[in-house]
């Protein structure tokens, strides 16, 4: 059907490969994919081979992207973070583009599939756990013991943080899923409205108006998740991180 | 920001319920990991949402970095600031 809301998310192999029973075939998310990281590399590297002292209109969006991201990552885990600046703008430009690449019609919606935001995550939350661990030692447990619990309640505390220290990359994954595969839904059901009304005369044609000025609105308001949803998941990289970095207290 | 709250919630539970789920499947303890560690999970995600909201104290970790280091400050400001976070935090549980 022609308005199926859910069509858009489905995936298709292009290039069929299966290695050991394994089916890793190049599909139309794996193509969007590489698109996502050739568009960012190619923007970063040709808006910043002029090196210009005065930025151009390029360059200075490349170096207002770096600016954001580090002012960010400063913020939430102080200089000793920048380490990780790499990791964390490498994972807001490539959610950024996923997403923005998402809005044009026709396109795949890369992060609109829970098991790509849910690699995302653990990689945050792995290197969280491998860092901390490296740098504190057991030192990085003491994440769990909050200071001044009397000790009768530490057990049930411990607990209560390891399990909200667990939710963490399957919140962080789900957030980003939930609200690119709503939106997106939303704006193809609201879509799919004027097409059925259009089709029913003059009188559907009038009623036809209003949800196409809702598509309107919904599209402006798509970019804004679209962005909002990739600083929420590099913000929220940065306070982890920042647990990574400093444990105890 | 619902979306943000909501799914912070649903996240603990459901890792609760996940961890309880295993600890029975290796203890042998049937019903009773899965019950109470889903309960835990329910105080989780009400933790993970007020520290969303701000209504607790963040992460111990954050409250580290908000205060300055000790060299800097006389220890009678210290005292005060830690009890202030103290009571913030317990004034959410």
């Amino acid at each position: 059907m022609a308005n199926d809301p859910i069509k858009q998310f489905e995936i298709s192999t292009i290039v069929p490969i299966e290695i050991a029973n394994l089916d890793l075939s190049f599909t139309n998310s794996s193509l969007f994919m590489v698109a996502t990281t050739a568009a960012v590399s190619a923007f970063l590297v040709l808006s910043t081979k002029g090196r210009g002292l005065v930025p151009g209109r390029w360059q200075a969006a490349a170096e207002m992207s770096y600016e954001f991201v580090a002012g960010m990552l400063r913020d939430a885990a102080g200089t000793q973070g920048m380490r990780f600046f790499p990791l964390v703008f490498s994972l807001f430009m490539f959610i950024l583009f996923a997403n923005m690449f998402g809005m044009f019609p026709y396109f795949f919606t890369v992060t609109s599939h829970i098991i790509v935001t849910f690699a995302l995550a653990m990689l945050v939350i792995g290197t969280v756990v491998i860092y901390g661990f490296m740098k504190h030692g057991l030192g990085f447990l003491k994440l769990f013991v909050p200071e001044g619990v009397p000790g009768y309640l530490v057990p049930l505390v411990v607990v209560i943080e390891v399990i909200s220290f667990l939710s963490r990359p399957l919140s962080l994954s789900v957030r980003l899923f939930a609200n690119m595969l709503a939106g997106h839904i939303t704006l193809k059901v609201f879509a799919g409205f004027v097409v059925s009304l259009s089709g029913l005369g003059f009188v559907g044609i009038v009623g036809s108006i209003l949800p196409l000025i809702m598509t309107v609105a919904i599209t402006a308001l798509e970019f804004l998740v679209a962005f909002l949803q990739a600083y929420v998941f590099a913000v929220l990289t940065c306070m982890y991180l920042n647990d990574a970095l400093h444990p105890s207290h | 920001m619902a979306v943000r709250v909501s799914s912070d919630f649903i996240a603990a539970i459901f890792v609760g319920a996940v961890l309880g789920w295993g600890v029975d499947q290796i203890a042998g303890t049937e019903p009773l990991g899965f019950i109470v560690l889903l309960l835990l999970g329910f105080a989780a995600g009400v933790l993970n949402v007020m520290r969303t909201l701000g209504l607790v104290a963040q992460a111990p970790s954050a409250q580290a970095r908000a205060a300055p280091p000790p060299a800097a400050v006389s220890s009678a400001g210290n005292e005060a600031r830690r009890d202030d976070t103290e009571e913030k935090g317990r004034e959410g549980r």
